[in-house]
C-alpha cells in the first residue's frame, strides 16, 4: 500500500515547474512596456487644482458652471432682439392695409373693435377746447358715423 | 534602487520616464512569475505583466505609500488575473472545472514536467482549485509570503486566509491520494 501524500513531506520547488519564457524576454520587456506607456506626462491643468477641492465644492462650482451657461445661453440667444424688430416692422405697415387684413379676416373684428374714441391732440392750444357742451354735440351730431369710427 | 527612490524620480517629469523603466526592471520577473502561476500559458501572462506595468504607470502618482510598493504591484498584478480568469470563463460560459482543465491540458504539454509524476499531480490538484483559493495557494506555498503581506494584497483578513490555504491543502492532498489509488 503507497504511503499517502502529505504536502509538507512534498520536496518544495521554489516555482512550479513551468517552462522558462524566451531568451532575452526580460531584457526586452521594459522597452516593450515603455513603448506603450503614454508619452506626456499628466497635466497640472487636468486635474491639479480641482482634485485639490473637496467633492462638494467641485459639485457646486460644476452646478455654478452649467447655470452660468445656461444664463448666458439665453440672455444672448435670438429670440431677445426679436420682439422690437417685429414691433418694429408692423409699425411701418400702412394703417389701411392692416384695417382691411383684419377685416378679411375670421376674427370677428368689427369695426367697433378698430374704433378709436375722438380724443383731444395733445399739443392743441387750449382755447379750442373751450365749448360749451351743447356746442361739441353739434359737431358731433354733423359728423358722419364713418369720420367718427374711422 | 530603493522604493523612495524611484518614486521621487517619477514625481519629477524630467527624470519619470528613466525612473518608471528602473521600476520595472526591478519588478518584472516578480509579477510576470506571479501571473504565469495563475494563467500558466506564457503568452498570456507576457500581455497581462504589461497590462499591470502600464496601470502601474497610470496610477503611480496617485500611490499614496499606505502599503509598500511591491504589494501594491502585486495587488494590481492578482486583480489583473482574476480579472482575466473571469472574464474568459463568462467568455465562452465555461465552468470552473473547465478553465481547470485548459489550464492542465498546457502544464501536461510542458516538456519540463516530464517524468515526473507526483509532480504533475501536484500541479492538476493546484489547478482544479478555485482561482482565489490557487492565489492564496501560490502566494504562501510557493512565494512564502507572510499572511499579513497577502492579506494586503488580497485585501482579505489573515484568518480567513489561514483557512483558505488550509482547505486547499487538503483538497490537494485528498486529489493525489485518490489519483494514486486509481492509478
Amino acid at each position: 500500500m503507497n504511503t499517502p501524500f502529505r504536502l509538507d513531506e512534498h520536496r518544495r520547488r521554489p516555482q512550479p515547474p513551468l517552462s522558462l519564457p524566451p531568451d532575452r524576454y526580460f531584457e526586452q520587456l521594459p522597452t516593450r512596456i515603455m513603448q506603450r506607456v503614454p508619452t506626456a506626462a499628466p497635466s497640472p491643468l487636468a486635474g491639479g487644482w480641482l482634485t485639490a477641492l473637496s467633492a462638494p465644492l467641485r459639485t457646486a462650482l460644476a452646478s455654478a458652471a452649467v447655470l452660468g451657461g445656461f444664463a448666458a445661453a439665453f440672455l444672448l440667444s435670438p429670440g431677445a432682439t426679436v420682439q422690437p424688430l417685429a414691433t418694429a416692422s408692423l409699425a411701418q405697415v400702412p394703417r389701411a392695409e392692416l384695417v382691411q387684413y383684419l377685416l378679411a379676416s375670421e376674427q370677428r373684428v368689427t369695426l367697433a373693435d378698430l374704433a378709436e374714441l375722438p380724443g383731444a391732440a395733445q399739443n392743441a392750444p387750449t382755447g379750442t377746447l373751450q365749448a360749451s357742451p351743447e356746442e361739441l354735440q353739434e359737431l358731433l351730431d354733423a359728423q358722419s358715423a364713418e369720420e367718427a369710427y374711422l | 534602487m530603493e522604493d523612495q527612490e524611484i518614486l521621487a524620480k517619477f514625481r519629477d517629469p524630467a527624470a519619470r520616464n528613466v525612473a518608471f523603466n528602473q521600476l520595472v526592471r526591478k519588478y518584472q520577473s516578480k509579477v510576470y512569475w506571479h501571473v504565469r502561476k495563475m494563467v500558466v500559458d506564457h503568452d498570456d501572462a507576457d500581455d497581462l505583466t504589461q497590462d499591470v506595468f502600464i496601470k502601474v504607470w497610470n496610477h503611480l502618482e496617485n500611490f499614496r505609500q499606505d502599503a509598500s510598493l511591491f504589494t501594491w504591484i502585486y495587488r494590481i498584478a492578482t486583480n489583473e488575473c482574476l480579472s482575466f480568469l473571469g472574464s474568459k470563463r463568462r467568455k465562452f460560459f465555461l465552468p470552473l472545472n473547465d478553465v481547470g482543465a485548459e489550464l492542465t491540458a498546457k502544464i501536461e504539454a510542458d516538456e519540463s514536467l516530464a517524468g515526473d509524476e507526483v509532480e504533475l499531480k501536484l500541479q492538476k490538484a493546484i489547478l482544479r482549485l478555485p482561482d482565489k483559493q490557487r492565489l492564496v495557494f501560490n502566494l504562501r506555498y510557493y512565494d512564502e509570503m507572510p499572511y499579513e503581506q497577502m492579506a494586503e494584497v488580497t485585501g482579505t483578513s489573515v484568518g480567513a486566509l489561514k483557512a483558505s490555504y488550509h482547505h486547499a491543502a487538503k483538497k490537494i492532498e485528498q486529489y493525489i491520494n485518490d489519483h494514486a489509488q486509481n492509478d
